[in-house]
C-alpha cells in the first residue's frame, strides 16, 4: 500500500531520521511507538508532506510519489488527525467537515446547503456520530470533534477517488474518557475494512491490544517490527528505550514512610452538589492518592486544596496554619504547589524560557538592592535543570520548544526550587513516554525525601497504587474508603476495582 | 434540520416580539441577533414614551433611517476585518481622502473637471486600494491591524489636508444628489443602499467559500491555513471590501453636504467600533455577521436620535455612546475564550 524506504532527514545538528523504513499495508492498524525524540512526529510529517525527505522514497499504490504540501497527500488519500485537533472551534460540524472543498457543493454560485447536510449525514454515520451538523464545534466533545475529523478524511478520500486512505492518528486517546477509548477503538476496527491505520500512542498497552502490527522506533532508527499479538508491554518498553526497567517501575524501595507529623489537615472541607464533608491529613513525605470515576468529586477536592475553587465550608489548615479559601495566590506563598493536568495552558507560561519559567516563585530570593540579579538568577536555574534532569538546549530555551516530558519536569523543578510544603500533582505523566515519565518518578520520591507531602492523582490505578502510601476512594462525593499501600505490599488493583465503582 | 426547541433566554425574551412561534425561537437563537433585536425594541419603547409618540412618527422614523445608512454601510464593511479577529481604524483617514478625490474630481467650484458618474468607481476605487495596502501591510509586512490601520489613518488624513490645502470645495450641480437625498416609497435611498450592501454580504457570509473562509480564519488563522485556507489573500480582499464601503460612503457624505473638505472624514470611526460592538460581532473574531453590524448601527443611531429628540446635552450624549461601548462587549465578549485581556 504504502512504503518508505531509506527515509533520512537531518535537521542542523541533528539527525532526526536515519534510513528509516515504514510500510503500511491495506487493511490493517499500525502501532508506531517510541520515545520523545526517537522521530515518530517527523516521520509522520514526512508522510503527509508537511516536511520533505533529505533520501529515501516514498512509494504508495505501487508508484513513487514526492509530496510537496499536506494537501497533496490529501489528494493521494493520505491525512492525519493531529494531536490538538485542526478543526476551527468557532464553525459548525458540517461546515468543518467540507472547509476548503466547499467547491463540490457549489450549485448556481452559491453553495447547496441540503447537499452539505446529505454528505454530512451519510459520512459521519461511519463513524457513529449522530448529532446536530451546525453545533459549533467549541461546544462538542472531544471524542465528537476527533470522530469528525476521522469522517473528515474519509469522506477526502471519496472526493478523491482513493481507495483504502492511509489514516494517521496520534495520540487519540489522551483527551478521551476510558468509555470514549473503547468506542474509538470498535469504531477504528470497522473503519479497517476501508482503511489503512496508523495508531501512534504513549498507552502501550492500547497499542499492543488494538493494532496488527507494530512498528518501533529509537533516536531515528528502526528497532524492529512485530505482529501486535506476539508482543508484550514490557518487551515493547524494553526495545523502545533501549535498557529494562526495574520490576520495581515506581521506585518503591525509595517509598519513605511518612513521619509522624501532619502537613495538610482538610476537616469538614464541603461543597454542595459536588462532593459531601470529607475529613482527611496528609503527613510529612507521604504520598495520599485520590481515586475515583469522574463525578467522584476528587477533582474538585483538589481544586479547593489548591485554591481554584471556593469549598461551602470546612477548613484547610497547613502545618497547623488555615487557608484562606479560593484564592490561588494565597494557597501557594502558604506552600501548597499544584502541577496541573494540563501543563500547556496552566502549568507553565509556553512563551518564557526554562530559566523564567523555574525561577517564576522565587525571584525575590534573587534581589540585590532590591533589583534581580541575573546571575543569581542564573544560578538557581541551571541547579534545578541539571537537578531535574530538564533536556534543554539552554536555560534561554523556550518552553514551548521542549518535549512534554521535559516541560513537565520544568514545572515540578519550579516547585521545587520554591520552598513548598505540600504539593497537589494531577495526573503528572499524562502524555509523557517512558523514559521521562520514570524520571518523573523519581523526582516524585526526591521530593518526597525532602519531607514534601503530595496529593496524587494519576491515569492508572496502578500508577496510583505504585507511587502512594496511602490511598483514599472517592465515590459519589464521598470518601468511601482508605487503603494503606506500604512498600512492597501493595495490594493489587482487583482489590481495590470493587470500591471505585 | 433537527430540532431542538427548547426556547433559551434571547428567545424568550423577544417572545412578545409577536415572534413567539417556535421556529421563529430557533431561528433568533441561532442567528445571534436576538439580543439586539429586543434592545432596539427597548430603546424604541423608551423614547416614544419619553417623546409621547412623536419618535415614533413616520418622519422621525425616516429621520432614523437617513441617519443610519451612513454608520451602517461603514460597519458592514468594518465587521469584517473584526470577525477576521482585526481591526479596521483607517476609516476617517481613507473618507478624508476619498472626500478630497471627490471635490477635485466632481463638476466643483475651483476647476474645471467634471467625471460625471464615473465619481462611483473612483472613489470607491480609491477607498479599495487603500483598503488592500491595509491588508498587505497586515499580512506580508505582519503588522498587527490594529497600529497598520491606524498608521495608514494618519497618513491618509495627512494627504487629504495636504492636497486639499486644508480647504473646502464646494461642489456643483452634482448627478448624484436627487439620489442622495431622494426617497423610494417613503424609505431614503441611501439607506436602501445600505440594505442592499447588507444583503450582499451576509449572502456572501452565509453562502461562498470565501464567507466560510472568513469564519474560519476568525475562529483560528494557524488551524484555517493548515486546512488549505489562503488566509492571506482572503484577509487582503476583506480589507478591500473594507476600503469600498468607505469610500462609498465619503462620496455620499460629500454630495449631501454639497462640499468636499477633509474633516468630514472626522468622528466617523466610533460609532462604526460601536455599531459593530453592539451588533454583537465579538472582538476576539469568528462570530456576527453583517445582520450584526447593520443592526448594531440601527440601535446606536436610533438611541442618538431619541437623545437630540430629548433634547439631552450633547456631551452628555457622547458620554452615552461611551458607555454603551463599554457595555456592548462586556455583554457580548466570551470571555472563556480569552486567557487574557492585553
Amino acid at each position: 500500500m504504502l512504503e518508505l524506504r531509506r527515509i533520512t532527514k537531518s535537521y542542523p545538528g541533528v539527525v532526526a531520521l536515519d534510513g528509516v523504513d515504514f510500510t503500511v499495508y491495506e487493511n490493517e492498524i499500525v502501532g508506531l511507538v517510541g520515545e520523545n525524540g526517537a522521530g515518530k512526529s517527523t516521520l509522520m510529517k514526512i508522510l503527509i508532506g508537511l516536511i520533505q525527505p533529505d533520501e529515501g522514497s516514498y512509494t504508495l499504490r505501487r508508484k513513487l510519489v514526492a509530496l510537496r504540501d499536506p494537501a497533496s497527500a490529501t489528494r493521494l488519500g493520505v491525512g492525519m488527525v493531529f494531536q490538538d485537533g485542526s478543526l476551527v472551534p468557532n464553525l459548525s460540524i458540517m461546515e468543518n467537515l467540507f472547509l476548503c472543498h466547499e467547491l463540490s457543493f457549489r450549485k448556481f454560485g452559491f453553495l447547496s446547503k441540503r447537499a452539505m447536510q446529505e454528505a454530512a449525514y451519510s459520512i459521519l454515520a461511519l463513524v457513529k456520530v449522530e448529532t446536530d451538523l451546525d453545533t459549533p464545534i467549541a461546544d462538542t466533545t472531544p471524542e465528537v470533534r476527533q470522530m469528525v475529523e476521522i469522517a473528515r478524511l474519509l469522506w477526502l478520500a471519496r472526493l478523491y477517488n482513493q481507495r483504502n486512505p492511509i489514516l494517521i492518528l496520534d495520540e487519540p486517546t489522551t483527551v478521551l474518557t476510558e468509555n470514549e477509548r473503547q468506542t474509538l477503538f470498535s469504531i477504528l476496527s470497522e473503519i479497517k475494512s476501508q482503511a489503512s491505520i496508523v495508531l501512534i500512542s504513549h498507552r502501550l498497552q492500547e497499542i499492543v491490544e488494538n493494532s496488527d502490527r507494530i512498528v518501533i522506533l529509537k533516536d531515528g532508527k528502526n528497532v524492529t517490527e512485530l505482529e501486535a499479538d506476539r508482543a508484550s508491554i514490557p518487551d515493547v518498553e524494553q526495545m523502545m528505550v533501549g535498557r529494562r526497567f526495574a520490576a520495581d517501575r515506581y521506585h518503591e524501595d525509595e517509598q519513605v514512610e511518612p513521619g509522624d507529623k501532619t502537613a495538610l489537615r482538610v476537616q469538614n472541607l464541603s461543597k454542595r452538589g459536588v462532593f459531601e464533608p470529607i475529613d482527611f491529613s496528609v503527613r510529612r513525605g507521604e504520598i495520599v492518592s485520590l481515586v475515583g470515576l469522574v463525578g467522584s468529586g476528587k477533582e474538585a477536592v483538589c481544586r479547593c486544596i489548591t485554591g481554584l475553587e471556593k469549598p461551602d465550608s470546612g477548613s484547610i489548615a497547613l502545618g497547623g496554619k488555615k487557608l484562606a479559601w479560593g484564592s490561588p495566590s494565597e494557597t501557594v506563598r502558604s506552600g501548597i504547589g499544584h502541577i496541573p493536568i494540563d501543563r500547556r495552558s496552566e502549568g507553565l507560561a509556553l512563551g518564557m524560557t526554562v530559566a523564567e519559567n523555574v525561577n517564576l516563585l522565587v525571584l525575590d530570593r534573587f534581589k540585590v538592592a532590591g533589583l534581580i540579579s541575573p546571575s543569581r538568577e542564573k544560578r538557581n536555574a541551571m541547579h534545578w535543570i541539571e537537578e531535574c534532569r530538564i533536556k534543554s538546549p539552554s536555560s534561554w530555551t523556550m518552553c514551548a520548544n521542549l518535549s512534554g516530558g521535559n516541560q513537565q519536569k520544568t514545572v515540578i523543578a519550579k516547585w521545587l526550587s520554591s520552598q513548598i510544603e505540600f504539593l497537589v500533582l494531577d495526573h503528572p505523566t499524562r502524555g509523557v513516554d517512558v523514559g521521562a515519565r520514570d524520571e518523573i518518578y523519581r523526582l516524585i520520591r526526591k521530593l518526597t525525601h525532602d519531607g514534601i507531602a503530595m496529593i496524587i492523582m494519576c491515569d492508572t490505578l496502578e500508577e496510583d497504587i505504585g507511587l502512594c502510601s496511602r490511598m483514599l476512594i472517592m465515590k459519589d462525593g464521598r470518601l468511601v474508603r482508605e487503603i494503606s499501600c506500604p512498600r512492597f505490599k501493595k495490594p493489587s488493583p482487583s482489590e481495590i476495582i470493587g470500591s471505585i465503582v | 434540520m433537527p430540532n431542538n426547541v427548547t426556547s433559551t433566554s434571547p428567545a424568550r425574551a423577544s417572545g412578545w416580539l409577536s415572534i413567539s412561534v417556535a421556529k421563529g425561537q430557533q431561528w433568533l437563537r441561532r442567528s445571534g441577533i436576538g439580543g439586539q433585536l429586543f434592545s432596539l425594541v427597548i430603546v424604541m419603547g423608551i423614547f416614544a414614551i419619553g417623546t409621547k409618540g412623536k419618535y415614533l412618527s413616520w418622519p422621525n422614523l425616516q429621520v432614523i433611517l437617513s441617519l443610519t445608512a451612513i454608520p451602517a454601510i461603514i460597519a458592514i464593511g468594518l465587521h469584517q476585518v473584526v470577525v477576521l479577529g482585526g481591526i479596521d481604524l483607517s476609516v476617517e483617514g481613507i473618507v478624508a481622502l476619498c472626500v478630497v478625490f471627490v471635490g477635485f474630481l466632481a463638476h466643483n467650484k475651483f476647476n474645471s473637471n467634471d467625471v460625471g458618474l464615473w465619481i462611483v468607481p473612483i472613489t470607491a476605487g480609491i477607498g479599495g486600494l487603500a483598503g488592500v495596502i491595509n491588508g498587505l501591510l497586515n499580512t506580508k509586512l505582519k503588522i498587527p491591524s490594529f497600529i497598520s490601520t491606524l498608521g495608514m489613518s494618519w497618513v491618509l488624513w495627512g494627504l487629504a489636508v495636504f492636497v486639499s490645502k486644508g480647504q473646502t470645495t464646494p461642489l456643483l450641480d452634482n448627478p448624484l444628489s436627487g439620489f442622495v437625498n431622494g426617497y423610494v416609497l417613503g424609505i431614503p435611498d441611501l439607506a436602501l443602499v445600505a440594505i442592499v450592501l447588507f444583503m450582499a454580504i451576509q449572502l456572501i457570509q452565509d453562502r461562498t467559500r470565501f464567507g466560510r473562509y472568513l469564519y474560519a480564519i476568525g475562529g483560528d488563522e494557524v488551524l484555517a491555513s493548515q486546512a488549505g485556507v489562503k488566509v492571506d489573500r482572503t484577509k487582503i480582499i476583506v480589507f478591500g471590501i473594507a476600503g469600498v464601503f468607505y469610500g462609498l460612503s465619503a462620496l455620499f457624505l460629500a454630495v449631501r453636504l454639497d462640499s468636499a473638505q477633509a474633516i468630514t472624514g472626522n468622528n466617523l470611526l466610533f460609532p462604526a467600533v460601536t455599531a459593530v460592538a453592539v451588533g454583537g460581532v465579538a472582538l476576539t473574531g469568528g462570530i456576527g455577521g453583517a445582520k450584526n453590524a447593520a443592526l448594531g448601527a440601527l440601535v446606536i443611531t436610533a438611541l442618538n436620535e431619541g437623545l437630540i429628540l430629548l433634547n439631552v446635552n450633547p456631551y452628555a450624549q457622547e458620554a452615552v455612546n461611551g458607555v454603551v461601548l463599554v457595555t456592548a462587549v462586556a455583554l457580548t465578549i466570551d470571555r472563556k475564550k480569552l486567557g487574557f485581556i492585553k
